[in-house]
């Protein structure tokens, strides 16, 4: 099994959770992050104070998925969040040693 | 987390200077209670007060006419006249004598329904501007900012109830009985003072006696809203940084002594009201519904406990420039704005006392006009100099005009009330930056420039733009004729008063020196006995767990989840 974790844009989420939909991909963990890579923030002001935004918001997507369907998921991800812009985000791809679902206590194949 | 053997003993010293508060202010109203001499009867049912002596016309006219006892007077023939013409005209007709006390009677109500609703809409401010600064700080700190206004309404309430009332108005009937309510004559004692030179009333400690009254109690409802507003005026310059125990003696000291005082010289018939009568200046010094008594009072108070308390770690680089601390919540400071305009509706327009002194639709007009004009001012000036224009300046010019329209709102036209908002926004915006990148004192809501410096203007706009057309007679000045005219009221400098203009100008600075001063004497004595602050640690994790044990936002988390 992999891990398959993808930071994209906020507005992106959607068009991602759709293309996974579309390869039968339901299981996922999203949250709200901030960061970047070499996206560079920009400069605001405040009340006559300028003061500089870096650590832009961002969505982390989390599924784990067959290692068969990895190479699949990873290029539907990018596919979906890809604007062509600085900052559109990374697709990180770990290996996974065990997967236990909570109801039934089964244990998912490797 | 266990305490350590000597946390009773901490929490002993902490609490000795309000032990000294407390034993201070037994001390006033023992002294107070054993000199007590009831001339006149209280009213406390209500059933005594309003009569034919209450009736009057539009133009101030009373139906009673009162027997002239000057024989020097050179009008003495006259009004002897009228007098007995008088007396005949009751005796033919005693059913008009009788409906004269009735009409009487219903004017002073419709002047107490007045007087308290106005009175409960200065209340609803609490709740704007607790949203207003709530909004203006940081997350980790909004449940600290929210407790402040809600503690700071409590105590000095309380403060003004054992003695602020009694300081303020205990000898309001002597120079400036409040007609429309009938004139609380049982709050007729200088405690300190007599006569035309006042300093501190003495009647009405703990609202009893003297003041348990249906007429006081309806000012003392109208009166303590507006103590309350200097109250928390301050919480927008010592928040994020205070703690709690500092912050209750700094609203008793507001509520018991540095608000009451003041407010006796200008509005309890004390000596800055008399000043027309006595040194010939104007019409005393003239403040109708509180820019300096209220507002700069306040802001000065909040500048002292700023400079007191040092800025907010982390505010000042280590070159000196200040950084942002951008508001949590932008939704909270317009709405908690719109609420501290419909309050001032209450604010400025109930500062008559009476919804028969008719002046109160131009009032309601001005404090709207001045409102808008300072907002669209530091929108418009804000956007010319950072190139966006500001939400939380906006908001702050609204302020900065209904602070400064305070003061002259009845004694001005539309177009002045426009040029003193505008004005006002000018003001709070050079404010803003002078206080944080030149004088370096850290005022995170603005309160020293919206409220101390516009309240200041407020005052000296009385002296510059009033322009004669209400105000005949106040303070006793001049209630004939005043410059010449008939009917002449409070003027200002542009409409040929200069004397009124200096004593604005030299009263709003006492009231801002004063304020200053008897705060940084006071505090700076209480910070070296018990610091004010809240440890550093505690101030960086933000003051919501520290002081008070819980979120204002409760994460999920290991806080909640055994709740969920």
């Amino acid at each position: 099994m992999k891990l398959i974790k993808a930071i994209v844009r906020p507005n992106k989420v959607d068009d991602v959770r759709d293309a996974l939909a579309k390869l039968n991909i339901e299981g996922m963990t999203v949250s709200e992050v901030r960061g970047h890579g070499h996206q560079k923030g920009h400069t605001t002001i405040y009340r006559g104070k300028e003061y500089n935004v870096s650590l832009l918001p961002k969505m982390e997507i989390e599924t784990v998925v067959s290692d068969h369907e990895a190479d699949d998921v990873v290029r539907a991800i990018m596919g979906a969040a890809r604007t062509g812009e600085i900052g559109d985000g990374r697709v990180f791809v770990m290996p996974v040693a065990d997967s236990f679902k909570i109801r039934t206590g089964e244990s998912e194949p490797a | 987390m266990r305490e350590d053997a000597f946390g009773w003993l901490r929490r002993i010293r902490r609490t000795l200077p309000a032990v000294v508060y407390g034993v201070l202010l037994t001390w006033i109203v023992c002294a107070c209670a054993v000199t007590a001499v009831h001339a006149q009867q209280p009213d406390p049912a209500g059933i005594a007060t309003g009569d034919k002596t209450n009736a009057v016309d539009a133009g101030g006219n009373a139906f009673v006419v009162t027997e002239p006892t000057d024989k020097a007077d050179p009008d003495f023939a006259a009004k002897k006249k009228a007098f007995d013409e008088y007396q005949a005209q009751a005796a033919k007709e005693p059913l008009a004598i009788k409906l004269a006390d009735s009409v009487g009677h219903v004017r002073i109500a419709t002047n107490f329904g007045w007087t308290l609703n106005t009175g409960y809409l200065v209340l609803f401010m609490q709740a704007g501007f607790a949203l207003l600064t709530c909004g203006l700080v940081r997350k980790k700190n909004a449940a600290h900012l929210m407790m402040l206004n809600f503690a700071a309404y409590v105590f000095a309430f309380l403060a003004y109830w054992v003695c602020g009332y009694a300081f303020q108005f205990g000898a309001v009937a002597v120079n400036a009985a409040p007609a429309g309510l009938g004139g609380t004559p049982t709050l007729n004692h200088f405690l300190l003072g007599s006569g035309q030179w006042g300093f501190l009333g003495g009647r009405g400690f703990f609202l009893t006696g003297p003041a348990y009254d249906a007429g006081s109690n309806v000012l003392t409802l109208f009166e303590v809203v507006f103590m309350e507003t200097a109250g928390y005026i301050i919480v927008g310059s010592i928040c994020e940084r205070i703690n709690f125990w500092g912050f209750l003696l700094c609203e008793i000291f507001v509520g018991a002594f540095l608000y009451p005082i003041f407010g006796c010289w200008v509005w309890g018939g004390g000596w800055m009201s008399q000043l027309g009568a006595t040194m010939n200046l104007g019409h005393g010094y003239v403040d109708f519904a509180g820019s300096s008594v209220v507002h700069a009072v306040g802001g000065f108070c909040a500048m002292a406990l700023a400079v007191v308390l040092g800025p907010r770690l982390g505010k000042y680089g280590p070159d000196g420039k200040p950084r942002a601390f951008p508001a949590h919540n932008i939704v909270f400071v317009v709405t908690g704005t719109f609420i501290l305009l419909f309050g001032w509706m209450g604010f400025n327009p109930g500062s008559t006392l009476a919804a028969t002194d008719l002046r109160i639709g131009v009032v309601a007009i001005n404090t709207n006009l001045a409102a808008v004009a300072g907002a669209a001012t530091s929108i418009v000036l804000w956007y010319f100099m950072f190139g966006k224009p500001d939400i939380s300046m906006g908001c702050n010019g609204m302020l900065a005009g209904l602070v400064a329209i305070t003061a002259p709102c009845a004694f001005v036209g539309p177009n002045a009330a426009v040029l003193i908002g505008i004005i006002a926004g000018g003001i709070v915006c050079f404010g803003v930056l002078f206080n944080e990148r030149v004088l370096k004192v850290d005022d995170p809501c603005g309160a020293v420039s919206v409220h101390g410096y516009c309240g200041w203007f407020g005052a000296v706009a009385v002296g510059i733009f009033a322009d004669g057309t209400y105000g005949s007679g106040w303070n006793g000045v001049g209630p004939a004729t005043y410059l010449g005219k008939a009917g002449q009221g409070v003027t200002g400098l542009i409409h040929g008063d200069t004397s009124q203009f200096l004593l604005q100008l030299g009263g709003a600075t006492l009231c801002a020196v004063y304020a200053f001063t008897f705060t940084f004497v006071v505090f700076k004595l209480v910070n070296a006995i018990v610091p004010l602050r809240v440890s550093p640690e505690a101030e960086l994790e933000g003051l919501d767990v520290p002081e008070f044990g819980m979120l204002a936002y409760p994460e999920s988390g290991d806080e909640v989840s055994a709740a969920v």
